[in-house]
């Protein structure tokens, strides 16, 4: 996995720090996102009229052939993404109405929705998750509702606002984020990911959430970056890359073609990194420790679930598959022995 | 006795012009002691508390009250058995002005007596709007119950029962302070006629004249004082029989209620929307917020119909549709809420299907909770998040129980309005009609408009004042 991005992509990468996040760098691959941007722009009421209108029938004509071709999002969806748009993008006072962005601009982020399917958060730079406003772009997965639940698993773990948390794979930071605000004085939560640009996308949140002496990011491999804290952790989460690999190709193209293959490729029968995150939580956990881990459902959070209180029956108890909201076993849970 | 009332209005009512007027009164009126005025001046200092009811600063005791008129030690005591009817210093009282039938002229014109009787009348369509004797009668009991020894041994029920004795008692208080208010300017300004103090009457004049500008708000005001009426709430609309046509109905309902609200500063929301399948909505719920949203909203509970002929009908004919209306009150007040426990809800992703996790990309986290004892379920789906959705779902879903909470409680005393499930399709509230002839009429109030277009628009104002003004007017018995 490590050697799926390409050396000369990583130093680019490295190089864009948080400061290039102001829209003054010249040379920035990704413009900030809509909601942050300062509201140099502005239009006439009847401009504004007719981009509505204009996308409206988009959304209308377009939504139910996406619905139909590969499950993606029909008329009503995206009726709800354009009105979430223009919030982001429009401020009204006295009467005025100041954008974010030009309307030439919202013309072209609306076709990029509908003619490449550009997952909306991918859109407007952001995805609104549990109470938090996280800033995603492309590179780093877009946290999902079902991953919510995760963090409500966390604050039924007893004494866990004092605890030392780790986060596996923390893409946009979601995990971490809603975790490290939760905690008191001494909990911490230590986010690691492989990709550069989960690293640097993690960063602009914690940051924006006020929580860098709450979470630190570290770059690497899932435990690799957490040696000094072995065996010392109250708790894991991870929503790791769990889609069997035959199942990538059909995907809905929001996902397939734009969201990154390292946070979703789980391999074969998707479970490569789970196995390998309840083999290595055994030892990272501290005894009585607590492991929360997203699976894709069902039959795979029964394997991992039998895997562990079986092969590994001796390193934890208590493993449980916990249903989502959709009803199905979204996450298996335990402690370690 | 008028002596005192002038020293007391002159240290309350104007405290930016005090001093002229108690200099003024000083050199005009050489016979009052000093050392009365002085220990006056401590006990009648006064200031309007936040509820807009009178207070004392000062030591009562070191004057004898009996020398006082009647309404004085109704001020100075908490207990409603010991109201009584206010007079000036002759004898008059507000009854007694309606009574007179004295002419209602024009503000601008400079007649005490106009001023008086309009004030008087507004008096009374206060007292009937708050129903005073059945306010009365209640805060008697209440006086009751709260002095019982054991009250706190509940202190759930005693707080209700505090809280309301004390919402009754400052709405009591100011009104009987507006009364006394009158009767005051009236007393001070005979007696600067007949001193001739030009100054204090032309300052009575104008007290007078603010006090009729004042008591119209407040009349306004009583329309609006049930128990609820403060809170934001809910407005949700369902369509009645009859497909899209009257799917799209539903549809310009919701239309017509979030421009009302809108123009009125409130806050909207659209919590949960079921689209109809061609146009319009099956059903709605939008959220408004601010103050006195469910007072005025209340009003629109019922069924609404439509005459029109039909965009939907190719043949042009003309279609008759309902839809109904509720609305449900959030109430702010936690310890009153119905307590929903935990383990009663089910909580479900509505409208899930297939994989979900990686496998989907949507930014449709609407959730369904549903309270598995009484079966009411709530649906949120226009939020940004699965967690603000689920606290939406979760809010409507607590209206709605603390709706069925007040229907059982309602043969006690509270009020409730109906929920969608209790309203009857038999009878309409009120009429659009938009062919052969174009008319809005209230079926209630008889108020009519011939102009639907502006009523769409959510120029619902004529409508919903004269319902409630109706409701409560209409009533002679609740005086």
């Amino acid at each position: 996995m490590i050697s799926r991005l390409p050396i000369s992509t990583v130093h680019l990468r490295r190089a864009i720090t948080i400061a290039s996040f102001s829209p003054s760098t010249a040379t920035q691959p990704y413009p900030p996102p809509l909601f942050l941007r300062p509201l140099t722009y502005s239009a006439a009421p009847s401009d504004l009229a007719a981009f509505r209108r204009w996308a409206t029938a988009r959304a209308t004509v377009d939504g139910p052939r996406l619905e139909s071709s590969d499950g993606g999002p029909g008329a009503s969806q995206l009726l709800r993404e354009l009105s979430w748009l223009l919030e982001d993008a429009t401020s009204q006072s006295n009467g005025k109405i100041l954008m974010r962005a030009d309307l030439d601009e919202l013309y072209r982020l609306w076709k990029e929705r509908i003619e490449e399917r550009k997952p909306f958060q991918y859109v407007v730079g952001c995805e609104h998750w549990r109470d938090l406003v996280l800033v995603v772009r492309e590179g780093v997965l877009i946290p999902r509702p079902e991953t919510e639940m995760l963090v409500d698993l966390v604050r039924e773990v007893e004494g866990f606002s004092e605890g030392l948390w780790a986060d596996l794979g923390t893409g946009s930071g979601a995990l971490a984020v809603a975790i490290g605000r939760a905690l008191e004085d001494k909990g911490r939560v230590f986010a690691t990911d492989l990709s550069l640009d989960a690293v640097e996308v993690a960063g602009i949140n914690v940051e924006r959430y006020g929580l860098k002496d709450k979470v630190e990011i570290r770059h690497g491999s899932w435990f690799e970056p957490l040696k000094d804290v072995k065996g010392k952790l109250t708790g894991l989460v991870s929503n790791p890359p769990y889609i069997p690999s035959s199942d990538i190709p059909g995907l809905q193209a929001e996902v397939g073609r734009h969201e990154p293959k390292l946070a979703l490729d789980g391999g074969m029968n998707g479970t490569d990194h789970l196995l390998h995150l309840c083999e290595e939580s055994a030892t990272a956990l501290r005894p009585g420790g607590f492991f929360a881990f997203e699976t894709n459902g069902n039959i795979q959070s029964e394997l991992i679930a039998n895997h562990m209180s079986t092969k590994w029956a001796n390193c934890f108890h208590n493993v449980k598959t916990v249903l989502d909201f959709a009803g199905i076993k979204r996450f298996v849970t335990g402690f370690r022995r | 006795m008028v002596l005192f009332s002038i020293l007391k209005r002159s240290l309350s009512r104007n405290p930016n012009t005090k001093k002229p007027i108690f200099a003024a009164f000083l050199s005009s009126h050489s016979l009052n002691p000093l050392p009365l005025r002085s220990s006056f001046y401590l006990v009648r200092s006064r200031i309007r508390d936040p509820y807009g009811s009178i207070v004392f600063f000062g030591n009562a005791g070191r004057l004898d009250l009996s020398h006082f008129p009647p309404w004085f030690r109704w001020f100075s005591s908490s207990e409603a058995s010991e109201i009584s009817e206010a007079t000036t210093s002759d004898g008059l009282t507000v009854d007694g002005i309606v009574a007179k039938g004295w002419a209602i002229l024009d503000e601008n014109e400079g007649d005490w007596k106009s001023h008086a009787a309009a004030i008087a009348q507004s008096i009374q369509l206060i007292k009937k709007r708050l129903q005073w004797k059945k306010m009365s009668v209640r805060l008697e009991q209440l006086s009751v119950t709260i002095n019982k020894v054991d009250l706190w041994d509940d202190p759930v029920f005693a707080g209700r029962v505090s809280r309301e004795h004390g919402g009754l008692m400052s709405k009591m208080k100011e009104v009987k302070g507006f009364e006394q208010d009158l009767l005051e300017h009236i007393d001070m300004l005979k007696l600067a006629r007949e001193e001739n103090d030009q100054d204090l009457e032309s300052e009575s004049m104008k007290a007078l004249l603010n006090m009729r500008r004042t008591a119209k708000e407040k009349e306004l005001e009583a329309l609006l004082a049930g128990d609820n009426d403060s809170c934001s709430c809910f407005i949700e609309v369902q369509a009645g029989a009859g497909g899209t046509e009257s799917m799209d109905w539903a549809a310009m309902l919701v239309n017509m209620y979030k421009m009302w609200a809108q123009h009125h500063g409130f806050g909207v929301t659209v919590v949960d929307e079921m689209p109809g399948e061609v146009a319009g909505i099956k059903r709605a719920t939008i959220k408004v917020d601010g103050e006195y949203a469910f007072g005025y909203a209340k009003a629109e509970v019922g069924v609404h119909r439509l005459v029109r002929i039909s965009p939907f009908d190719s043949a042009k004919k003309r279609h008759t549709s309902f839809a109904a209306v509720a609305v449900i009150p959030i109430i702010g007040d936690v310890s009153t809420r119905y307590q929903i426990k935990e383990s009663d809800l089910r909580i479900e992703r509505f409208r899930a299907g297939g994989a979900g996790g990686q496998h989907v990309n949507t930014t449709e986290s609407a959730v369904r909770i549903t309270h598995i004892p009484t079966g009411i379920a709530a649906t949120c789906q226009n939020e940004r998040s699965q967690h603000s959705n689920k606290a939406s779902a979760m809010s409507v879903l607590q209206s709605r129980l603390d709706q069925l909470e007040m229907a059982r409680q309602a043969q006690l005393n509270a009020e409730h309005t109906q929920s969608l499930t209790e309203i009857s399709w038999g009878n309409h509230i009120r009429s659009y009609v938009l062919h052969p002839y174009r008319m809005v009429k209230d079926l209630r109030t008889n108020y009519e408009v011939s102009d639907p277009d502006s009523v769409l628009e959510g120029d619902l104002d004529g409508f919903i004042l004269n319902f409630l003004s109706s409701s409560l007017d209409k009533d002679e018995d609740k005086l």
